[in-house]
């Protein structure tokens, strides 16, 4: 991955790289805070290592320095002592980068961001030289473990492979000018995807922290972002922020949607408000990697992706109304399993129906609601209420119930101005003529919908 | 949360106004299903999250199946009273 920066340098070596709230870094700062991580992970001998930080020129240079040892390095979630304390202990970890002071790691040697960041205390320039032609010289495997959001579970730990991820990046065009919003954490899959795509388009990553819709449409004013990626519940938060402080558009010229079905009024809402934009969604995950961008902003994916052929990295076939992909640039397995066959079929756990020639998703299948016996799919039914006038946010999900197993239930985020009664009632005319199962049972009113990793959580029984 | 036998009664009452299912003779011994008010399952499942919503838990939960409004005001009585 550090040869995509290398490349930028030789071109353009002042060229803007990363901003974030607290730092600037051209291209060719970036490359000395990699080369410097990777001098100090080569004289300790560290092979494996996990960042417990959230700020971009605090990882960056992590990953990038990672990549060029074949370190293979771990960026943990921003969460909270007990939660980072579980992951550093399932993952093994004996080494963690962090200024946290609520850690409590008595058997990790935690090192302090200073001891592989700050230039003083580093080596010159001549020797980062130096460093940087060994590393050219080095042919050795490029790991990296990406965690899962959880939302079906427990996080698992994924094996990456910098060459496949890098790989994906062969057709991106020259992105100079561009201003990318890192809309994702960097301990994400679709954050580590933005981040190749900005570097091997040799643009500028802008990354606010917390990565929070608020922030993230503030530093598209601030810093003039161009191009945007980020969830459909993102995006819904981000047009309500919009609706509500009434401060100007931000000038996007692209917006993709990843990470869950992109909804039509969703794409709509979008498409009105930023008129000048170009709309695309990606379909990625961290097990089979990114299949494509599809560029003509309707929902779903086109048939087209179904006809391959077993020459292409991905491929794609429906089979029992479920989504399987066949990947060669995606990961190399799960932490402590055996190395997946890269020909293997994999089942994505995506529902899916093909209508007019069109792939459209219909919700992840371990999130159908069972209704008295009857199967309903939340995502239909999330459609139906988000496009009630009033409604912010909507979710829809499975909630226990004694009679019939479960019930659909819905919490809503209103409008500012919306009155919440009227709204209730709004949902519920507007779901009367779904079938009697599919009705929602349970109405509630709040002021945040659960989610993790910016997708909306709609497993049964998470409320 | 209030349990008293009236707001529990407003509860149920306001369910069955919105459903269009409040017999114009409702009162606490109607039977809540079949030739009574006529709630079909789906109908008291949902009466079961709404009491939980409005009164911090309901009877249907513990298994039972209460047949009046009386017996789910039962519930929420007070032991002893």
């Amino acid at each position: 991955m550090i040869e995509l920066v290398r490349r930028v340098v030789r071109e353009e070596p002042d060229r803007l790289a990363l901003v974030t709230g607290r730092a600037t870094l051209d291209y060719a700062d970036l490359l000395a805070a990699a080369l410097r991580v990777a001098a100090v992970l080569r004289a300790d001998g560290i092979t494996r290592f996990a960042v417990a930080d959230f700020e971009a020129d605090v990882v960056l240079p992590c990953l990038l320095g990672a990549s060029a040892t074949g370190a293979e390095a771990c960026i943990l979630p921003p969460d909270d002592a007990a939660t980072v304390a579980d992951l550093v202990a399932r993952f093994g970890h004996e080494v963690v980068l962090t200024d946290r002071t609520d850690l409590d790691l008595p058997a990790t040697r935690l090192v302090p961001t200073s001891a592989w960041l700050t230039p003083e205390l580093q080596a010159a320039d001549a020797e980062l030289q130096a460093v940087d032609a060994e590393l050219q010289a080095v042919d050795a495997a490029r790991p990296h473990l990406v965690l899962t959001t959880g939302t079906t579970g427990k996080p698992r730990g994924v094996r990456q492979d910098w060459a496949r991820l890098v790989r994906s990046t062969a057709r991106v065009a020259d992105g100079r000018g561009e201003r990318w919003l890192l809309a994702y954490g960097l301990h994400q899959f679709a954050g580590l995807q933005i981040l190749l795509h900005t570097m091997a388009a040799g643009a500028t990553l802008v990354a606010p922290a917390p990565r929070r819709p608020r922030e993230g449409l503030a530093a598209m004013r601030t810093y003039d972002v161009t191009h945007a990626s980020a969830t459909p519940t993102y995006w819904r938060f981000l047009l309500a922020e919009l609706r509500s402080d009434g401060g100007p558009v931000p000038a996007l010229q692209q917006i993709t949607l990843g990470g869950e079905a992109a909804p039509g009024p969703v794409l709509d809402q979008l498409r009105a408000t930023f008129a000048t934009a170009n709309l695309s969604h990606v379909y990625a995950a961290s097990e089979f990697g990114a299949t494509g961008s599809t560029r003509d902003g309707r929902p779903g994916l086109p048939i087209e992706v179904l006809e391959r052929g077993d020459d292409a990295d991905i491929a794609m076939k429906v089979v029992d109304g479920e989504l399987w992909v066949r990947s060669r640039i995606g990961m190399l397995g799960y932490h402590g399993e055996p190395e997946v066959d890269p020909d293997t079929w994999r089942a994505t756990g995506d529902l899916v129906e093909v209508v007019d020639g069109r792939i459209l998703f219909r919700g992840r299948a371990s999130e159908i609601i069972n209704v008295g016996g009857v199967k309903v799919h939340p995502l239909p039914i999330e459609e139906t209420v988000a496009a009630v006038p009033g409604v912010a946010v909507a979710r829809v999900f499975g909630r226990p119930n004694a009679m019939t197993g479960a019930i659909v239930a819905v919490e809503v985020v209103p409008e500012p101005d919306a009155d919440p009664d009227a709204v209730k009632a709004a949902v519920r005319d507007a779901c009367a003529g779904l079938p009697a199962a599919a009705r929602p049972r349970s109405v509630r009113i709040v002021d945040a919908v659960q989610t993790a990793g910016d997708k909306i959580v709609r497993r049964t029984g998470e409320q | 949360m209030s349990t008293t036998p009236a707001d529990v009664e407003r509860t149920v009452v306001d369910f069955l106004t919105r459903l269009e299912k409040l017999p114009a003779e409702f009162d606490a011994t109607t039977p809540l299903y079949a030739d009574g008010v006529g709630l079909d399952s789906l109908e008291t499942a949902e009466l079961s999250a709404l009491l939980e919503d409005e009164h911090g838990s309901d009877p249907f939960s513990t298994g039972d199946l209460p047949q009046t409004l009386a017996e789910i005001q039962a519930f929420y009585a007070p032991v002893g009273a």
